[in-house]
């Protein structure tokens, strides 16, 4: 089957309910998408369809196809680090770091629907687990995202 | 295979030994007391992994082009060694942080961390005591136990301040004056006297082949410039892009991936596979190994879900003790607190004949329950066999118990066997143990040639763990009028993490069973002042794995006691911080601590209706955390955590944004498990599997969180684990001011409360 991955088409000979989170990491070894539970339970494994979050691990790779898919190594933007990873940095969020890459996409998901949330709004669309616990940041995090969104002026670094 | 040492074992160690010492006494030895094997010919080190350039000790290598290598030989598992340890020595090197790389070392005597050991730093101007000798014997590389910035505060420093001073030497021989006319600053030596400019990779060459009389005079704190002030963490960067290379992200040409299914009963054993060959002719599936002993077996495949699929899909005939439950256990542990107390760690006065002889008597019986890490990442490890060689890929607390593992599952010698320590995706001690180094190793032996990812699934990595045990603590009290404990008893009953450990770890080392220390950590050294007071425990033998869960005993016993000292400030009819105030009298610390919080919490100021709090203090680890929580009444058991105020005393500090967020983390990790979490057991297995039957604490139920970091001008304490102990006796010392009902037992869940 073929799939469009950060704008790029990949050809990957799987079955056809294969998991997309397994044709990514051990088929093209794009392993930025991560494993945690594998029961849509955590968000670890979170990427883009087609500009919305969904949980890869439970996602037949089959129903991708003829969709855009966006990981997170396809999240920074021309000139480098998208407003969220910037975001990210400013307020050094990740600890183990291994949920971030789940949390980033689907941060950068929520605030192309909902470019201003409220606190309310990220705790309904933000219930990925970290274990770390750096949840106080990552809302921190979000809210200044969204405000260099908005002014979509010069970021940091 | 880069590690180029010659040989090792009892003979190699023991010579170094005698050499150390030796050479140390003649002054020949960088470093004084020869404690601090700064200088590669006592060869405590191979110095390999650096690549280019001259090593200036153990830890520095300079490149020619200025960059600065350090190898930083602990676990970045979140908490920030990865920059922390580097701030330590640039301090004293006087390089700025963007000039520096790191390399993860192989484990080797100069890394050895002798505090996780012997639970105080090592006074780097003396020589070792005997435990400290042997945690370099052995040597005992690993991150645990909140030690790395303790282990390391003076000893990282001298490394700096050694190449520092060696460099200076050099440029001082180059220029021909004196060293005194010289001095550091961003990576060159410059000439006073001329302004003159060498940069440290022009001098390293020469400087590593001078020989230092003893360690340089460190600087005082007052002149820091790193050291003490937040910075950004260095592997933050690559963690916000999925650059950087967890354990499951090691990807290696031909390399196969491992699924485990464990014996389902634990303590059993799997005796056949009943359907290997079909399983083998299943896609992509290669071969199906069974585990020593029959503890799992193992499908090895050309994809994880394959591999998985296959694995769920083998017919494992079993033996094992199918009755185990929770309802057992419990009734054991209340045996083992009637009549099989086995060591009295506390023992002032007369604590019990007190009890016995009191009108009033409080009286109060806690318990907690078994706890998963339940580490984001999966556990799993990576390993390849070739010839007589091995490599090991992973991220992992110890690099020497992962060259144990490998040595132990092959029999490949030490020497011929390379580790590569990648990031760790949450390590909270599960990534201390060495059975997915043993399962990796023994799968890969079977299969040479061929790199093996060995990964444990969500459901196996929580149903076959080394949980922090189940625990009961009961307690009696009495007070005088003025509240005073005139008497204080507390009996605990556990199983032994430490002698679970030692079996699984270090097995030569597990002889009789030992009365473990851990037990009471947290509970029978209490700062508070009580006329008569007895903590004594017994351990209960069990088939189950227990270890180190995040603060270890500290994670339970903080809950028991913080929680009972309430019960007794309400019983004295006195405000619960009034009522520990008064009982801090020969801890200053602690009392400042406590008053910080309460003042951060504007503690006497009345909360708005519907609104509680509650406090806890505790120490663990070198450092002092006190608590406190405001929460907001829903409904009868429907709260809103708000908010937590958390002080900090860990003495001096290195990097305070990572201690925040250590903080804040420790919070969320117990309140977890306050709130939900429980490993219980029913004929012989584990209930829980997932994250839906053991939940945590997501965005929506995460309070926010102000964190005041003390000044206290003494050695370093701990961070990692600190911010733990407290968070649970806070949380539901608050919902007894709300509704009046003491909850003794965790989680919170079992009682209906609901948090949103
Ligand atoms: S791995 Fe997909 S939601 Fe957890
Ligand atoms: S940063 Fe470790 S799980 Fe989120």
């Amino acid at each position: 089957m073929e799939l469009k991955i950060n704008g790029k088409t990949h050809s990957v000979d799987v079955e056809e309910s294969m998991p997309l989170l397994w044709v990514l990491r051990d088929e093209l070894n794009l392993t930025g998408t991560k494993y945690g539970c594998g029961v849509s339970s955590c968000g670890a494994c979170t990427v883009m369809l087609d500009g919305l979050a969904v949980r890869t691990c439970t996602l037949p790779a089959s129903s991708a196809i003829g969709k855009e898919i966006n990981t997170i190594e396809g999240i920074e933007v021309e000139g480098g680090l998208s407003a969220v990873q910037k975001a990210w940095i400013e307020h050094q969020v990740p600890q183990c770091g291994y949920c971030q890459s789940g949390m980033i996409v689907a941060t950068e998901a929520l605030l192309n629907e909902n470019p201003n949330p409220t606190d309310e709004d990220i705790d309904q669309a933000i219930n990925n687990i970290c274990r770390c616990g750096t949840y106080p940041r990552i809302r921190a995090a979000i809210h200044t995202a969204a405000e260099w969104r908005a002014a979509n002026k010069n970021l940091p670094g | 295979m880069t590690n180029n040492k010659k040989k090792k074992g009892g003979k190699w160690t023991r010579r170094a030994f005698i050499a150390t010492g030796g050479l140390a006494g003649v002054g020949l030895v960088v470093g004084v007391g020869g404690t601090l094997y700064l200088n590669k010919k006592i060869k405590e080190y191979s110095g390999s992994g650096f690549g280019e350039g001259s090593l200036l000790n153990a830890w520095i290598n300079i490149t020619p082009d200025n960059t600065i290598i350090m190898a930083v030989p602990r676990a970045e598992m979140g908490q920030g060694v990865y920059t922390s340890i580097p701030m330590l020595m640039a301090e004293e090197l006087e390089v700025e942080m963007a000039s520096i790389k790191i390399i993860q070392p192989q484990p080797e005597p100069a890394y050895a961390n002798t505090t996780v050991l012997v639970n105080h730093p090592r006074d780097i101007f003396k020589g070792m005591s005997f435990m400290e000798k042997i945690a370099h014997f052995l040597p005992l590389v690993a991150t645990g136990g909140s030690t790395t910035i303790r282990d390391g505060y003076d000893q990282m420093r001298a490394a700096g301040a050694s190449a520092r001073e060696m460099l200076i030497q050099a440029a001082a021989k180059q220029w021909k004056v004196d060293k005194s006319q010289c001095y550091a600053e961003k990576a060159y030596v410059i000439n006073r006297a001329t302004q003159e400019k060498l940069s440290y990779g022009s001098l390293a060459e020469a400087a590593a082949k001078i020989e230092l009389p003893g360690i340089p005079e460190l600087k005082p704190q007052k002149d820091f410039k790193l050291v003490g002030k937040p910075i950004q963490r260095l592997d933050i960067p690559e963690k916000v892009t999925g650059k950087a290379e967890f354990g499951l992200d090691v990807r290696l040409e031909d390399m196969c991936y491992g699924v485990i299914r464990h014996a389902t009963y634990h303590g059993g054993q799997i005796t056949k596979v009943a359907n290997q060959e079909e399983i083998e002719k299943m896609r992509g599936v290669k071969k199906v190994v069974l585990l020593p002993k029959g503890i799992g077996a193992v499908v090895v495949a050309d994809n994880t879900w394959r591999a998985k699929n296959a694995a769920l899909a083998l017919d494992l005939q079993e033996i094992g003790d199918n009755t185990l439950s929770s309802e057992k256990i419990n009734q054991q542990a209340e045996e083992v607190i009637a009549n099989k107390l086995i060591a009295t760690p506390l023992n002032k006065g007369e604590a019990s004949d007190v009890l016995d002889k009191a009108e009033t008597v409080l009286e109060g019986k806690y318990d907690v329950p078994y706890l998963a890490h339940a580490c984001m990442e999966p556990i799993n490890f990576t390993v390849l066999v070739d010839g007589d060689k091995a490599e090991a890929w992973g991220g992992h607390q110890g690099s020497s118990i992962v060259l144990d593992g490998v040595n132990a599952a092959t029999g490949i010698a030490k020497e011929n066997i390379t580790t590569h320590i990648t990031y760790l995706g949450g390590g909270f001690g599960r990534r201390a143990e060495i059975d997915m180094v043993l399962n990796a190793a023994h799968v890969a032996k079977e299969m040479p040639g061929i790199p093996i990812q060995l990964v444990y699934t969500r459901e196996e990595a929580m149903r076959h763990e080394m949980y922090r045990p189940l625990v009961k603590s009961h307690f009696r009290a009495s007070l005088n009028e003025a509240g005073v404990i005139e008497a204080w008893e507390n009996k605990i009953a556990l199983q032994s993490v430490m002698n679970s450990s030692i079996m699984r770890i270090k097995p030569a080392f597990a002889e009789a069973p030992k009365k473990d220390p851990l037990s009471v950590e947290g509970a029978a050294d209490l700062p508070y002042d009580m006329n008569h007071a007895k903590v004594a425990f017994g351990q209960l033998e069990l088939p189950i794995q227990v270890g180190s869960w995040r603060s270890v005993g500290n994670s339970q016993n903080a809950f028991f006691t913080e929680s009972f000292m309430d019960e007794c400030a309400h019983a004295a009819g006195q405000d619960p911080y009034e009522f520990r105030k008064t009982k801090l009298n020969s801890h200053p610390r602690f009392l400042n601590v406590l008053n910080k919080v309460a003042e951060m919490s504007n503690w006497s100021t009345p909360l708005g209706e519907g609104r509680y709090r509650g406090i806890a203090l505790h120490k663990s680890f070198g450092s002092i955390v006190g608590q406190v929580v405001e929460i907001s009444k829903i409904d009868e058991k429907k709260f809103k955590i708000d908010k937590y105020y958390c002080a900090i005393d860990c003495g001096r500090t290195v990097n305070p944004d990572t201690i925040e967020a250590q903080m804040m983390s420790g919070i969320i990790f117990g309140l977890s498990a306050a709130l939900y979490g429980e490993i219980t057991f029913k004929d012989g297995e584990v209930e829980q599997y997932n994250f839906p039957q053991y939940e945590m604490v997501r965005m929506n139920v995460a309070p926010a969180i102000d964190v005041h970091i003390m000044e206290v001008d003494e050695y370093p304490g701990g961070v990692g684990e600190p911010g733990t102990p407290p968070a649970a006796p806070a949380l539901t010392n608050a919902i007894f001011a709300a509704t009046g009902e003491r909850v003794r037992s965790l989680p919170l869940k079992k009682h209906g409360y609901t948090f949103v």
